[in-house]
């Protein structure tokens, strides 16, 4: 599943705090397609998937910043 | 060697302490503290002193103010470009911040400038911090000193001295703010 989570306009830390609400309230299966304006998120989201064992993918950056984030599956 | 193999056991925490009770101030700690519990750490916060207003029910005493707080820039959230460059903080003379609705004005224009960059009300950031699982401490002694109830105090706020909260937080960290 594909879901699309909208936090553009929003600042440090919650853009992030969106995201992990998103991954608890979805299937282990989730594909998110996050998008944000906050500039310190192109190092910060890799830093959350990275410690938190997600995988992502910036998909583009710009006019907004994209990240497609989905858990790894063994 | 037993040492390190222990650290490494530990669980990961955070810890903050809070002595500072202005708008300002407020704002980095509970930032701080939810991005930590965010990323599973496990996260305690102790208010003492002027810290305290941060986590009272009523947030109309938490201000800013650019008195005696030269690293405060103060611009203009409103207007035209070139006047919201202005740090007003820089080019007016300390004198001026202690005239009558400074203070509501200052404030003011941080909390404004605070939710045109995308941040949440204060009120709503520790709310989320709560909602995360950061574990908050009101120092009785101070609660105490300053005349406090605690049925002023936000709910999930616990009471107990610096002792406990040492007891709960890192072996060699601690943030003050």
């Amino acid at each position: 599943m594909l879901i699309k989570l909208d936090t553009k306009g929003l600042a440090c830390p919650m853009p992030i705090i969106k995201l992990k609400k998103c991954l608890a309230q979805n299937a282990q299966d989730v594909q998110i397609m996050m998008e944000f304006t906050d500039a310190g998120g192109l190092k910060d989201v890799p830093a959350f998937c990275q410690q938190q064992g997600l995988l992502y993918e910036l998909v583009q950056q710009s006019p907004v910043m994209e990240f497609k984030i989905w858990r790894q599956t063994l | 060697m037993d040492k390190i193999i222990e650290t490494r056991e530990m669980p990961s925490q955070f810890s903050l302490i809070q002595t500072k009770g202005t708008l300002d101030w407020a704002y980095p700690a509970f930032i701080l503290a939810s991005t930590a519990a965010v990323m599973d750490k496990e996260v305690e916060m102790f208010f003492t002193f002027y810290g305290l207003k941060t986590i009272l029910k009523n947030t109309q005493g938490l201000k800013v103010t650019p008195l005696g707080n030269p690293g405060m820039p103060v611009k203009s959230p409103v207007g035209p470009e070139w006047l919201k460059k202005v740090d007003w903080n820089q080019s007016l003379p300390g004198l001026v911040w202690t005239l009558p609705g400074a203070t509501l004005l200052a404030t003011w224009g941080f909390k404004k400038q605070m939710l045109m960059q995308g941040q949440v009300p204060i009120e709503e950031l520790r709310g989320l911090c709560l909602e995360l699982g950061v574990k908050m401490t009101a120092c009785q002694m101070t609660v105490d000193l300053m005349g406090y109830e605690q049925d002023e105090f936000i709910e999930g706020v616990d009471f107990a001295g610096a002792a406990s909260y040492f007891a709960k937080t890192p072996e060699n960290q601690s943030l003050l703010i």
